[in-house]
């Protein structure tokens, strides 16, 4: 797969500010919520005319060293679990793998069109469902009034750390939970298999380990960036041997993405842990909108509905329209309440000054 | 809160990562070959290339933060 002259484009300034811009907020709500900008970098280079394969490749390769990054500084912070990040990513390792074969397959026996209405409907259906459940969780916990506590720990995940199953229990001490690798493997499987279907793993794996695991968010969304990292940078070696990396798209998302990423993770030093889910639940079920907007396009490339030219279009344009805008309404919750938080601690500082 | 502020971290790291910066788009079209050959070593380049710009980039990104006044917030 020699790469031609032809898949690397010539760059001018707007597109290289547009990118910085999206890389910068990407970064922001990665380093905040363990995932994202993916769903958006990939499409918004792929509307500069990058193709799909290079602007997968060129984002992946600039996925790693952000979560490197990310991952160093909440690290710094207390909030990652190496081990569980290093035992998620070797099971999502083998979902990868079968996520891309089963990819390869769609591709094959339904062409084009077949795999992305694939891809678009894996979309729709987990993040609805999943950022339904993350949405009603933080809805529960604004009710509740305690948006100052600490998460609770969720049924389904009392039930799967009681479970004891020798042999196969492991103890992981940043999270505080012991649980079977009978659990772990499924769900690692599960994250490498949607990163490998819709380039967003975090959207099952953080998830995964708040609800399933009993993970805190704080710790869950800070793992997730060493699952990034592992699985980034095994994709980006295997795009590299193909000659299908533009290292120029890649660097140029990283100048931003690098500010952002650390800005986001400074700004869960700030926030309520609900806060996390807010954005996580909002930017979900934004982009589920956004793919569900094209599904008719695809059934329509497939002939089992027809839509004029025109509003094909449309879709599309509408389509790419919710992607910014999920990227755009996490940015702004997330500087939002660090703002909020911030001012919160100056106030406590000037309260304490004078009585001391 | 208190403490000095790493205004030589800053100045070091950001003319480090603006001197690969601009190796990057002075041979932009000579990278740009290299980069995407598949024989022997090449294709290790993108791979170290993205972890130097990180390591370059990604000081320079925290120690702005930091000289700009947004740091973590303590515990307790």
């Amino acid at each position: 797969m020699e790469p031609t002259a032809a898949q690397f484009i010539d760059l001018t300034a707007l597109e290289v500010l547009s990118l910085l811009v999206i890389g910068f907020v990407g970064g922001l709500v990665s380093g905040f919520i363990g995932s994202g900008g993916a769903f958006v970098l990939t499409p918004a280079m792929m509307s500069l005319g990058v193709p799909g394969v290079v602007a997968v490749a060129s984002n992946m390769c600039h996925k790693f060293p952000k979560a490197l990054v990310g991952a160093y500084r909440r690290y710094r912070f207390g909030h990652v679990d190496i081990k569980l990040g290093l035992v998620l990513s070797a099971s999502a390792a083998a979902g990868v793998w079968a996520g891309a074969d089963f990819q390869r397959y769609v591709k094959s026996s339904f062409g084009e069109a077949g795999s992305n209405l694939y891809v678009s409907l894996a979309f729709v259906v987990v993040l609805v469902i999943v950022g339904g459940f993350v949405l009603r969780d933080a809805i529960g916990i604004y009710r509740s009034g305690s948006t100052h506590a600490e998460d609770r720990t969720s049924r389904l995940a009392k039930w799967v750390q009681s479970v004891e199953i020798p042999g196969t229990m492991i103890h992981f001490k940043v999270s505080n939970i012991r649980v079977s690798a009978l659990f772990t493997v499924p769900l690692g499987f599960a994250t490498g298999l949607l990163a490998a279907t819709i380039a967003v793993g975090g959207f099952i794996g953080v998830p995964g380990m708040i609800y399933m695991l009993g993970a805190p968010a704080l710790i869950a969304t800070a793992t997730e960036l060493v699952i990034a990292f592992v699985m980034g940078l095994g994709g980006s070696i295997k795009f590299a041997l193909h000659g299908l990396v533009d290292i120029r798209l890649t660097l140029i998302l990283l100048a931003g993405s690098l500010f952002g990423v650390q800005l986001g993770a400074i700004g869960t030093t700030y926030v309520r842990p609900y806060v996390i889910k807010v954005v996580m639940a909002a930017i979900m079920l934004i982009v589920a909108v956004s793919r569900g907007l094209v599904v008719p396009v695809y059934l329509t490339q497939l002939n089992v509905m027809s839509l004029g030219p025109r509003t094909m279009v449309w879709l599309n344009y509408a389509s790419f329209a919710f992607l910014v805008i999920a990227l755009g309404v996490g940015g702004f919750i997330i500087v939002g309440a660090m703002l909020q938080g911030h001012r919160a601690v100056v106030l406590q500082k000037r309260q304490a000054a004078p009585a001391k | 809160m208190t403490g000095r502020k790493p205004y030589v971290e800053l100045v070091v790291s950001g003319l480090v990562s603006a001197s690969l910066y601009l190796l990057l788009f002075l041979y932009e079209a000579e990278i740009m070959q290299i980069y995407t050959r598949t024989d022997t070593f090449y294709p290790a380049l993108p791979i170290i290339t993205a972890f130097a710009f990180s390591f370059a980039h990604g000081a320079f990104a925290g120690y702005f933060w930091e000289v700009v006044g947004i740091r973590a917030k303590r515990k307790g």
